[in-house]
């Protein structure tokens, strides 16, 4: 599949380069309105979480190109340590939010560091391999994790800092909180792709070779890539643990890797819209299809296929094609 | 006398029982332009990938500048001043021309930076302008590397090379695939090159390389059998021999 | 512990390696060749486990799922490979991941459809119930057959890739179709032998394994995983390093839940990073592809 970023030149400011320029405001604007939009408050902070997910694994696969199959260990992570701070040991849901990146973090610099090593097919497998490992220990670390029931007890219902006090438990003030978390994190995530290391990563997405007869440290900087978006998946899984204040096993297994796999290519890897638009179909086509049967499932994974056939490019990154093509 | 730029001392490389390139020694002084010619299989790609730092050497050392390249990763070649040119064009496809030149120039000066604003680096526009310039693509900057023509990407590929700098410049085959006008062009270019810097050039084109080089390195067989001037390598009897394939002695 | 404990739990690490090994074989010849990793492998195995319980269901007889499902389920594959993977040729490697995975997700869902959530049990065959006293232990004869009949699999596959010019052509690897068009080969007809043949052997891991465990439709998920696994510790494309990996990550975990049955899972996963830090290649791999 080809990614392109910065490709398709057409007219002086093609509507790309003004959407690229006003990405960030555009972004939290949207999501801004999008608990008047969706159905229901839960679906809305759902979108913001997945979405949010799926841009920290659009940084390692559409801007990176590495398939990582692995992404559910560090959302999964960093749900579970934001819920075991405050669970267990009472840490201030500030602390917990920080510790939680960090577990992320550091847990996808050591995957990072592990699968790297391997190139091209291998690194999909051995992340996914690598991430059922995390599975499994938390798994058999029941006593910790609550193993199969998933934790609990960790129910936050307002929050505190620096003298303010939030309700948590109101769905729409919860959602316009954890918001703030996610533009914050788009506006990062925009500054890397703007930064001089964007086009580092770009460069060995297109030619990894050249990049590195260019004197590019090829592995080193799809270390830091890869630790990066794995930090952006931890702080989503904070916020999710925080949103539902329980933490299913299932977030760790690698079929959550896989939808946050499809959410990307749905919306258009490599392109700064693209996951948050992915993760918006994907959840509302779940929303919708499992009204009138449970197996949702079916027809989300046949439009993934479809979408591979026909459309590798997503719904954004199509759209952007057909505008600049017209 | 000062020191070589590049001595290479009995290098050679191995894959598997596969002997590819043994007991080469040469060393390569500044601004001259050398060719490595070779019939197919010679050892060629192998010992121009020894001298970028893609393959270890199996055997032998090198030096640049005096220094002992051996475990040098490959991506510290370019910092040291050596760049390569591709046989397969080897650009980034889905960037624009100008910015295919422009992250080669980056290299040099920021590679980890994740928080500023990559556009603020703007000497890396003007060393790009200047790279695109040199191979003649400067009205070509905004188009996507992927779609430019056969010759125009060739030239490209030297551009990326050349904004580096180096001081020992290695085309592997840069007119590879293209036709004679492309082909008068791209060596008027390497003619200009070679005012500045040292070339080592694999060509095939035997014309071409007879006009251009100051000295010819023939390989046969993964081994140096000839070291000299054009004029000393086309009158060489062993050299004669490989070429017209008379008496092929050397299995 | 006793020494007759130790080699019936080694012997069912064995069991387990051998269903491990078809589905590592099925995975690493597909990749061989087509240069395609099948993330829908693990659900083709748990389909194949269904096809097996269904046609022993109608038919009455183990045997004829033991025979048709592996069959069936490998025209399946080449179906597959016909419509879905043989429009990604020319596309980047990930693609047709991509969309095995897609399939892969389908078909789990498609099986909790026709069949129920819920697993269903596989009742041991009677000709093959109880166990065998081989003078060192009491050994399920079940386990003895599932490892027979892979064995005569290996030996089978092993025959057809040595001795035959479609083995020839498999075993050179070569993805290079104009090769392969200079040699006279109909590459296309190639390519959905092998899929259909990877397909039908991870489907006959699935009916063998079937007997062993419950039959559900996420039993296709772990095993994937554990494919993945040994095709890294053996390396991709190796036939030799399927079984050898095969059988150590079957015997490891089986020793494992022996001595501290919490470790089991996670134990082949560690092996998995022990291989990658010292031979990212894999054991028997070539060094460059991995």
């Amino acid at each position: 599949m080809t990614l392109s970023a910065q490709s398709l030149d057409a007219g002086p400011r093609p509507l790309r380069a003004r959407l690229a320029a006003r990405r960030v405001p555009l972004s939290i604007l949207a999501l801004c309105l999008l608990p008047w939009i969706l159905p229901s408050e839960a679906l809305a902070v759902n979108v913001l979480v997945y979405g949010l997910v799926a841009v920290g694994y659009n940084l390692l696969f559409g801007y990176t190109g590495l398939l990582s199959f692995g992404h559910a260990a560090f959302f999964g992570t960093g749900a579970y340590v934001t819920g075991i701070a405050i669970g267990r040991f009472d840490v201030p849901w500030f602390a917990a939010l920080a510790l939680g990146v960090a577990a992320g973090g550091a847990l996808a610099f050591v995957i990072g560091l592990l699968s790297i090593r391997t190139r091209g097919i291998y690194f999909s497998m051995v992340t996914l391999a690598l991430s059922q490992l995390v599975y499994y220990i938390a798994l058999q670390a029941s006593s910790w994790t609550g193993g199969e029931n998933g934790l609990r007890g960790f129910t936050v219902s307002e929050l505190n800092l620096f003298g303010w006090t939030v309700d948590f438990l109101d769905p729409v003030k919860k959602y316009y909180v954890i918001m703030v978390f996610a533009a914050a994190a788009l506006w990062f995530v925009s500054r890397i792709l703007n930064s001089p290391f964007g086009s580092v990563i770009e460069a060995i997405r297109e030619n990894e070779t050249r990049a590195r007869a260019c004197g590019y440290d090829v592995e080193r900087t799809k270390l830091i890539s890869f630790t990066l978006s794995g930090l952006i998946c931890a702080l989503a899984g904070t916020l999710f643990a925080l949103h539902l204040a329980i933490v299913p096993l299932d977030i760790l297994h690698y079929h959550t890797s896989g939808m946050i796999v499809m959410m990307t290519l749905l919306g258009g890897a490599g392109s700064f819209f693209g996951p948050f638009v992915g993760a918006f179909a994907f959840l509302l086509m779940e929303d919708v299809v499992s009204l009138w049967t449970p197996h949702w499932q079916i027809v989300v994974g046949s439009v993934f296929i479809l979408f591979v056939l026909f459309l590798p490019k997503g719904i954004w990154g199509t759209l952007m094609a057909w505008r600049a093509g017209r | 006398m000062s020191a070589p730029l590049l001595a290479v001392e009995n290098i050679g490389r191995r894959f598997g029982g596969f002997v590819a390139l043994e007991g080469v020694t040469a060393s390569f002084a500044s601004n001259k332009v050398t060719a490595v010619i070779g019939p197919n299989g010679a050892g060629k790609s192998t010992f121009f990938n020894v001298l970028s730092g893609v393959l270890p050497p199996s055997t032998g050392t090198m030096r640049f500048k005096g220094r002992d390249l051996a475990g040098t990763p490959q991506h510290r070649f370019a910092h040291l001043g050596i760049a390569r040119s591709y046989q397969i064009t080897n650009i980034f496809p889905e960037l624009s021309v100008h910015e295919n030149v422009r992250v080669a120039a980056q290299a040099f000066r920021s590679r980890y930076d994740i928080w500023r604003d990559r556009a603020a680096l703007t000497e890396l526009d003007d060393k790009a302008a200047a790279a695109l310039a040199a191979v003649g693509l400067t009205h070509r900057g905004s188009a996507t590397a992927k779609f430019l023509a056969h010759g125009q990407q060739r030239a490209l590929e030297i551009a990326i090379a050349l904004v580096a700098d180096p001081e020992l410049l290695l085309l592997d085959e840069p007119t590879a695939g293209m036709g004679p006008e492309e082909t008068k062009e791209m060596i008027a270019l390497i003619e200009k090159l070679a005012a500045e810097r040292t070339i080592l050039l694999v060509e095939h084109k035997m014309k071409m390389i007879l006009g251009l080089s100051d000295r010819i390195l023939v390989l046969h067989h993964g081994r140096l059998i000839a070291d000299g001037n054009p004029q000393q390598i086309q009158s060489d009897p062993e050299v004669r021999r490989v070429y017209l394939g008379q008496n092929d002695g050397y299995a | 512990m006793d020494a007759e404990l130790i080699a019936m739990q080694l012997f069912s690490g064995v069991a387990l390696g051998a269903i491990l090994i078809m589905v590592a074989l099925g995975l690493s010849i597909i990749f061989g060749m087509l240069g395609v990793v099948n993330f829908a492998h693990g659900a083709l195995f748990m389909v194949g486990a269904y096809a097996g319980l269904w046609v022993a269901s109608l038919t009455g007889s183990f045997w004829w799922g033991l025979l048709v499902a592996p069959v069936a389920i490998g025209l399946f594959g080449m179906a597959i490979e016909r419509v879905l993977i043989r429009p990604l040729y020319r596309r980047s490697v990930d693609d047709p991941l991509l969309l095995t995975f897609g399939l892969g997700y389908v078909l789990v869902e498609a099986v909790r459809i026709a069949f129920g959530s819920d697993g269903i049990p596989f009742p041991t065959p009677p000709e093959l119930a109880g166990v065998a006293d081989l003078g060192i232990g009491f050994f399920p004869i079940y386990r003895l057959f599932v490892v027979g009949v892979v064995a005569a699999v290996l030996i089978l596959v092993w025959l057809c890739l040595e001795k035959t010019r479609f083995g020839l052509i498999v075993r050179a690897g070569a993805r290079d179709p104009l090769i392969m068009r200079v040699l006279g080969v109909d590459i296309a007809g190639v390519w959905l032998l092998v899929f259909g043949l990877g397909v039908g052997l991870t489907a006959l891991g699935g009916v063998l394994a079937a007997p062993m465990r419950n039959v559900n439709p996420e039993m296709g998920s772990l095993v994937l995983a554990e494919a993945f696994v040994v095709t890294v510790i053996g390396g991709m494309g190796s036939l030799v390093g399927a079984v050898v990996a095969g059988l150590l990550v079957g015997v490891a975990i089986s020793m494992t839940a022996l001595f501290a049955p919490e470790m089991a899972t996670i134990v082949m996963f560690a092996l998995m990073a022990l291989v990658l830090l010292v031979r990212p290649q894999g054991l028997f791999g070539k060094p460059g592809r991995a």
